[in-house]
């Protein structure tokens, strides 16, 4: 039989040039057909607001998807896991393309993450320029190796009702307004509680301000110097001792994080220093108790008002098989048609390092967290002034600063616990 | 046939558990002494420095101050938790009423899961909420009571406390086994002779429950002296490191500070301790 399909009539020549050419689509089509169904992973810690995690997996990861075919995985990790899931993931290579960081994580992974310079200042340049607080946090040794994402700021959370009860309307100026405040409300039994344990955040969040607010630090702008031998620390130590014990809890000295939530929901403390999530928790589980939660910018000192930086920033691994997808990600997602909902779900429990964002909507949401915006201006690393460095970290981690002020409100002298510090630091920043 | 061969039968059987016991234990303690030898920032290569690492621990007040700590804590738990096992079997080991569900129920400490365990513990001790604190000030003491956690003896003594009661039941329970293999001939023997009860106690029930007392020692040494999740759950060593343990210490070095070379040596630096008393109290057991 003679088959009846007809061919386009070919050359020799011509069937040698389509051959060639089909043999180069052939080489050059594995590239990219094997990559095909790609996936980003991007690795978070939980989030205390739910619809903010909800946000990613319902709303951005779809979205992405249906616009470029990659699979975003949205992985969760439990709170305080995250620094022992990034060490796993940049010991072995593999695990996630792209990472939330802490305060510390930027420092101590810098070397496994990419540069992201270019996508960090185009975000800049479209959304009113970053915060010097966060460029703080993500450069290191010059290089930006995250995007800076949000701070979740520690400010003063007090108890309007209580205050009011001593003559106070608006919450102190100073520390030493607030010292006498929190004496008249002791005798009331209504006292302050201030984290001076080992937590993760609540203890550095006002011992570091406190401390930089009369002048003093633990290493000079060089990242070498040990400075925490001071005048100006020794005031502060003083101030924290008689702050400590005329005014607060005896209890404090053992606490952990959340020690100070739970004191707050039983009406044990009137004033302490905490994240949003006080006020958030209390509207929604105790709404009696958040009619009378109010929060205010740290106290000032004799030398400044100030703020802890405890900013969260992304980073990619250097190692990730899919760096120029996670990358194009972070560009999309950091793009305020994405990034400005993301921000408004959690309300201001993400305070966004990007002045774009200083009078956005979000902060009209609840005006009780404003104090959070302004603090932002004032808001530093644990080693400030000098740049975030591992030395930092070893002594973020080895509570140095925090029991230096620990002790003195247990008893001990002051030139006592400075000296330790000093001795302790001096052993730390030995190696910068 | 080549497997009826003693020799080889034995080594056949013998090389699963060996390469088992290479693959999880001895390579991740080979592992640590490597590493306690370098200068290792996480996620950067490490250098080799030698002994630097431990010179480091050996100035650093915070590791004396967990040496001492351990050997507290280790102690006084043991010696607690040693006693009242004791006391504990020698209870259950009297005829009474629901016997097998009393044991039973003792073992509860052991069987929650430590970090849940602990949590009811750190309500317990708080001082607004606690059973422990509402029922002192109700016998007077001033209000608000104690507090157990945030005063560095009496938090040292919440955790020897914490960990007695959770170890408790593995002493009762296992004395317990021993207490019922001593034949009942040699207490009817002890009696006709005109042993009182403390001289049974002395002279029969102790002497045969040496070895097993021994034995549980020795674990419950090597447990305690490698706890963490109590420690960490309870007061992350705090308050002013009055609780902080090697192990949690080691923890929060290498991964809070991300020194894995450092916090190895810290975690190390218990081995020989523990070592020499490992092989003390086995030479003492032979001799037994």
């Amino acid at each position: 039989m003679t088959q009846s399909v007809t061919f386009p009539a070919t050359s020799r020549r011509g069937f040698l040039k389509l051959s060639a050419a089909g043999t180069v689509a052939a080489l050059s089509r594995p590239l990219s057909a094997h990559a095909a169904p790609k996936t980003i992973t991007m690795l978070h810690e939980s989030s205390f607001i739910k619809p903010f995690d909800e946000y990613v997996q319902n709303v951005l990861a779809p979205a992405y998807e249906k616009q470029t075919g990659i699979k975003v995985n949205y992985e969760l990790t439990s709170v305080g896991s995250l620094p022992t899931r990034i060490s796993t993931i940049a010991e072995t290579g593999s695990g996630a393309d792209i990472t939330m960081n802490g305060l510390l994580q930027v420092i101590q992974f810098g070397e496994k993450y990419l540069e992201v310079a270019d996508i960090a200042e185009e975000i800049g340049k479209a959304q009113g320029g970053w915060y010097d607080a966060g460029k703080e946090a993500v450069l290191v040794d010059g290089k930006w190796k995250a995007i800076p994402f949000s701070n979740i700021g520690q400010l003063m959370n007090w108890r309007t009702d209580w205050f009011a009860e001593v003559g106070v309307k608006k919450f102190p100026d100073t520390w030493e307004e607030l010292y006498e405040v929190g004496k008249k409300l002791k005798a009331k039994d209504h006292p302050f509680g201030f984290e001076l344990g080992h937590g993760f955040g609540d203890n550095h969040g006002w011992l570091y301000p406190l401390l930089w607010s009369y002048g003093g630090a633990e290493v000079a702008p060089d990242g070498k110097t040990v400075v925490i031998d001071s005048d100006e620390t020794a005031r502060a130590v003083d101030f924290a001792r008689k702050f400590f014990r005329d005014t607060m809890l005896d209890d404090v000295l053992g606490w952990t994080d959340v020690s100070n939530n739970k004191a707050w929901m039983a009406e044990q403390i009137s004033c302490t220093n905490n994240a949003e999530s006080i006020l958030w928790f209390a509207k929604r589980e105790f709404p009696e108790i958040g009619k009378v939660t109010d929060q205010a910018m740290n106290p000032a000192g004799p030398k400044g008002r100030f703020h802890l930086l405890d900013s969260i920033s992304h980073s990619i691994f250097s190692f990730s098989p899919v760096r120029e997808e996670a990358r194009a990600f972070m560009r999309w997602l950091m793009d305020a048609k994405q990034l400005g909902g993301w921000y408004e779900v959690a309300e201001s429990y993400y305070q966004p390092l990007l002045h774009g964002y200083d009078n956005a909507p979000m902060w009209n949401v609840e005006p009780r967290n404003l104090p959070y915006r302004d603090a932002l201006a004032s808001a530093h690393l644990p080693g400030w002034p000098a740049p975030a460095s591992r030395q930092m970290a070893e002594s973020v981690a080895k509570y140095v600063v925090v029991d230096m002020f620990a002790k003195a409100c247990a008893g001990e002298a002051t030139k006592d616990v400075i000296k330790n510090a000093d001795a302790q630091l001096k052993a730390i920043y030995r190696s910068a | 046939m080549l497997l009826d061969r003693e020799g080889v039968f034995s080594w056949l059987m013998m090389t699963p558990p060996l390469l088992f016991l290479a693959a999880l234990v001895g390579y991740p303690f080979l592992y640590g002494i490597l590493l306690s030898l370098q200068d290792r920032p996480v996620a950067h290569a490490g250098t080799f420095v030698g002994l630097k690492n431990f010179m480091t621990d050996l100035r650093d007040p915070i590791f004396w101050r967990v040496t001492v700590n351990t050997f507290i804590y280790t102690g006084a738990a043991t010696l607690l938790k040693m006693v009242g096992g004791l006391c504990l079997a020698i209870a259950m080991n009297q005829n009474f009423r629901m016997k097998n569900l009393v044991r039973a129920l003792l073992l509860l400490p052991f069987i929650v899961p430590t970090v849940l365990s602990t949590v009811a513990w750190l309500w317990m001790l708080d001082p607004a909420f606690s059973v422990v604190n509402r029922l002192l000030v109700a016998f007077g003491w001033p209000k608000p009571g104690p507090s157990w956690l945030g005063n560095p003896t009496l938090a040292m003594i919440s955790i020897i406390i914490i960990n007695t009661w959770r170890g408790l039941p593995f002493y009762g329970i296992t004395l317990l086994a021993g207490l019922q293999t001593i034949p009942p001939e040699l207490y009817e023997a002890a009696t006709i002779d005109g042993a009182g009860g403390w001289q049974r106690f002395r002279f029969v029930t102790l002497p045969l429950l040496r070895p097993i007392i021994l034995i549980v020692t020795l674990f419950s040494v090597i447990f305690t002296f490698a706890d963490f999740q109590l420690v960490y759950v309870l007061t992350h060593g705090g308050p002013q490191n009055a609780t902080n343990l090697f192990a949690t210490y080691a923890f929060d070095i290498a991964m809070g500070a991300g020194q894995l070379g450092l916090g190895a040596s810290v975690a190390l630096a218990m081995l020989p301790a523990l070592a020499l008393l490992i092989v003390a109290l086995t030479i003492y057991m032979r001799r037994g």
